[in-house]
């Protein structure tokens, strides 16, 4: 069938060029990587490597990857929590409390700093969190001896630059998912004899999930994974998952361990991932 | 301005079988209706004959010459889409001469014939507008207008008054045939408005579950169908069953009545041929069927009433329709007697 | 109409976000123009360090890097992203579900991971680091984002309007360039946006692909974070910043006006 085949020749050059560039820059990196975390050095300059599971095991016996990890952890479930308590009020606000050109012009106003670049946003925050910056080195003095303000380097930095980093992203996410439950049934609602209150809980929450768990898996993914706001804002106290990984490339030059590591990383995302996704696929089909 | 031959087109999607070996000859110049439900297959039909439906099997030819093989672009047909497809961001005059600018025709020839096809379709003057600045009728005439300028071989038109209120969708009816019957082309329209289908047809094919259910003039498949589908699908039906012995069909009531034609599975009889009077009216012995009920409701539509009348041993209410030319209408509860000829006793079959 | 008591609650807390979201920028654009080297206050107005900036080599030279790669990333996914969108949204086919699924790890897979994954694939294949990988991760990155873009505007307009330039016998690529990109233009203009500000702002791959000597904006910047502040960093980074934002703020324009058919 001669136009049958032109067809599927179409769609083939069409997507082509694409999935080859994310195979070359992707996939086969991703598979490049699995390779390398079985190997027991890094082969360069000649050196001998051989298969081994000793970078897989060494995360499972020695305590301060474990640690490590679960510092992650820990760190993707307060940034994300305090994400989604900032945000929801946020969204349902501007889904539903603000009109006409407010909203739109209040939407762009939170969504604009989450584009901008995540790098400078972090170093920003190292202006405001020092105790003799601008803004801590005035209030300072002021304050009594044992309350000074001075929480650069310290966890809680951390997880002010990743909430300040995601937040919009909250916003955003659950604010569409809000923006869809229509007026109209919370009218019905309340019609039937549903106060505020209930109508919000038994119309709008419900509906509003999807929303929230997309906001939840979108954040806590690149959280555990961060390595940057958590080397620039945390210093020493950075004891994450992601600065360990980067470490390993980056100075210790032990790429084996460090992509085993990585897959590790990998391995949390998709256990998160499978998680999410058929609470996040049922809920979606159902407002769908 | 070409024939088109359609012989056992199948196409498949998956397990389901949206054309199932369906073969249909459209002559030359006849203005031809696909009639259906939704799902039944024509718009695949229809698009499989514009090329953007590949076939599974079987053959198209236009003028005998097979085109399953030719890209839509070579065909040289004209279609009309179902919500027109006009080009946004191309004026009327532009959209209406695309067909001829993409051919290279001189910007002179383009600009003359696309005056003489807005002269057609008696929108001329609109031409430096923008479609969304039309209102749904234009929009409409200028998509015709669009698809005939390059004078294709075949129209096609894909539910083409389905957008429009009930009023401008007469009056398109109307004009659409002028221009059908001015230009001549061969033209196959799909429709699930079996009104519109028998309005505008020369010709109608009526198509459920991908296959071809029956073929004719619209006349002769309103008072002829051939299956019970057919009978109910295009206009209302009252449908007898029970056993048949030449031409005669024994009710499950007990009634008999008088068939036109030889036994099938079933008989029907269309609403506007009863006669409904009161019981007891003499005139009733003239006809060759009469049943005896009670009008169950009557509902006055300006030019005509609907009775649906309760029969004993008939599962459904009988329907029919009385012109409203004297009398009252006849009260819910009244006791009737419904008549009618053998000859308009059509038997189908399953 | 609300009571107003939800009014001035509403007022106070969309205030209080917006007053955290943009708090350190607006703290690191004042700095930017203040003379105290080492953020102290009191406030002196001060250009200096835009001055110093512009003869700043190296901070110079890695903008042009960034400014160049984020140029050619822009063209290139846009391009490449293109084509693939219009698969997708004019064809139904089998494995399309799973090849729309493939753009999902480049965006959820931590940056980290493939940062390093890049790094070792590479390295080990000889394509090493430098700004031709670096370009070679963004493009990567910038797929998905372009993808549903344009897919989004393709998705808006339906196939009938292709179909119908086909069946005026226009030829594909006829119907394509006289019908599809006019009307798609928007889409392409804002996907090609994003990309251009997705890849200037990447930090984590590029900091895996870059090599010493040769960076990007954001691995310049981090870099001097690390060993030791320079205040030219606040002029560059207010820079970025309102660059960055001004940037979606054309997107957005771009994008809702040429929305509506």
């Amino acid at each position: 069938m001669k136009a049958a085949a032109r067809r599927r020749l179409a769609i083939a050059g069409l997507t082509a060029p694409a999935y080859i560039w994310l195979a070359v820059a992707v996939f086969l990196p991703l598979s490049a990587m699995l390779y390398f975390s079985f190997l027991s050095a890094t082969p360069v300059g000649g050196r001998e490597a051989h298969f081994t599971f000793d970078n897989y095991v060494d995360f499972f016996t020695k305590s301060i990857y474990w640690f490590n990890a679960r510092r992650s952890l820990e760190l993707g479930v307060h940034v994300t929590l305090l994400c989604l308590l900032i945000a929801y009020p946020a969204a349902l606000m501007l889904a539903k409390h603000v009109r006409g050109r407010w909203r739109e012009a209040l939407f762009l106003l939170v969504i604009l700093p989450f584009w901008s670049n995540a790098l400078v946003r972090t170093f920003s925050w190292t202006m405001v969190l020092r105790g003799d910056g601008p803004v801590f080195g005035p209030i300072n003095p002021l304050l009594p001896a044992g309350m000074q303000l001075d929480i650069l380097f310290t966890y809680p930095a951390i997880v002010v630059g990743l909430v300040h980093a995601y937040l919009p992203y909250a916003i955003l996410t659950i604010y569409i998912s809000l923006q869809a439950v229509d007026d109209a049934l919370i009218e019905a609602a309340r019609s039937l004899g549903a106060s505020r209150l209930q109508a919000f809980r038994r119309v709008t929450l419900p509906l509003s999930i999807p929303g929230v768990l997309a906001a939840v898996f979108l954040i806590f993914v690149p959280v555990i994974g961060s390595f940057m706001e958590p080397r620039i804002l945390g210093g020493k106290d950075a004891i994450m998952l992601g600065p360990i990984i980067e470490n390993q490339f980056i100075a210790a030059f032990n790429w084996p361990l460090g992509s085993a590591l990585s897959f590790i990383m990998l391995a949390i995302v998709l256990i998160v991932m499978a998680a999410a996704s058929p609470v996040l696929r049922r809920h979606l089909g159902a407002t769908a | 301005m070409s024939r088109v031959d359609i012989e056992n087109l199948v196409k498949r999607y998956g397990a389901v079988a949206a054309l199932d070996g369906v073969s249909i000859a459209f002559e030359n110049g006849e203005f031809f209706g696909l009639l259906g439900p939704s799902g039944s297959g024509k718009t695949t039909l229809l698009r499989a004959i514009a090329g953007f439906v590949i076939p599974d099997a079987g053959s198209i030819r236009f003028d005998g010459e097979r085109v399953e093989n030719v890209p839509v672009h070579r065909r040289q047909i004209g279609m009309v889409f179902q919500n027109y497809a006009l080009f946004p961001h191309l004026t009327v005059e532009e959209n209406v001469a695309f067909g001829l600018t993409v051919r290279g025709t001189s910007r002179d020839d383009a600009a003359k014939r696309v005056r003489e096809m807005l002269a057609l379709v008696r929108l001329e003057g609109l031409g430096a507008r923008k479609p969304r600045q039309l209102s749904g009728g234009q929009q409409q005439r200028i998509a015709l207008a669009r698809a005939l300028v390059t004078r294709p071989k075949v129209l096609l038109l894909d539910e083409p008054l389905g957008a429009l209120d009930r009023r401008l969708r007469q009056a398109m009816q109307v004009e659409l045939r002028e221009i059908q019957r001015t230009t001549g082309i061969t033209t196959i329209f799909v429709t699930h408005d079996q009104e519109e289908a028998l309005t505008l047809s020369d010709r109608i094919a009526i198509i459920d579950q991908g296959k071809l259910i029956q073929v004719g003039a619209p006349k002769s498949v309103y008072e002829r169908p051939g299956t019970v589908f057919a009978a109910q699908f295009l206009g209302d039906a009252n449908l007898f069953a029970g056993t048949q012995a030449g031409d005669r069909l024994q009710l499950a009531g007990g009634d008999t009545i008088r068939t036109a034609g030889p036994a099938g599975a079933a008989a029907i009889v269309r609403p506007e041929k009863l006669t409904v009077l009161p019981a007891g009216d003499g005139r009733a012995a003239g006809f060759d069927n009469r049943l005896e009920g009670t009008i169950l409701q009557a509902v006055f539509s300006g030019a005509s009433v609907t009775y649906r009348i309760d029969v004993p041993g008939l599962k459904d209410p009988l329907l029919a329709f009385m012109q409203n030319q004297e009398g009252d209408v006849l009260q819910p509860g009244t006791r009737i007697v419904a008549g009618w000829s053998a000859a308009h006793t059509v038997t189908v079959t399953a | 109409m609300e009571p107003t008591a939800t009014c001035w609650i509403v007022r106070a807390y969309l205030g209080l976000v917006l007053i955290f979201l943009y708090l350190p920028i607006a703290v690191m654009m004042l700095m930017a123009f203040n003379s105290s080297a080492l953020y102290e206050l009191p406030f002196v107005f001060d250009t200096i360090w835009f001055e110093k900036l512009a003869s700043n080599q190296r901070l110079l030279t890695a903008s042009l890097n960034s400014v160049v790669i984020a140029a050619i990333n822009a063209v290139v996914a846009t391009a490449l992203g293109t084509l693939a969108a219009l698969a997708f949204a004019r064809y139904s086919f089998r494995g399309r579900r799973l090849l729309q699924m493939l753009l999902f790890p480049p965006i959820t897979i931590p940056w980290l991971i493939i940062g390093t994954s890049m790094l070792v694939f590479f390295f080990w294949t000889g394509i090493g680091r430098g700004l031709h990988a670096i370009l070679l991760g963004h493009v990567a990155l910038s797929l998905p984002y372009v993808i549903v873009v344009v897919g989004a505007r393709l998705a808006s307009f339906g196939p009938e309007l292709e179909e119908a330039a086909a069946t005026l016998g226009a030829k594909p690529g006829q119907a394509f360039f006289r019908v599809t990109v006019p009307i798609l233009a928007p889409g392409i203009v804002a996907a090609s946006l994003f990309a251009f500000a997705v890849s200037f702002d990447q930090f984590v791959i590029s900091y895996f692909l870059a090599p010493p000597g040769v960076s990007t904006l954001p691995v310049e910047i981090y870099t001097s974070i690390r060993k030791g502040f320079t205040p030219e960093i606040n002029a560059i980074s207010s820079i970025i910043i309102l660059v960055s934002m001004g940037l979606l703020l054309l997107v957005v324009r771009n994008y809702r006006f040429g929305g509506e058919r």
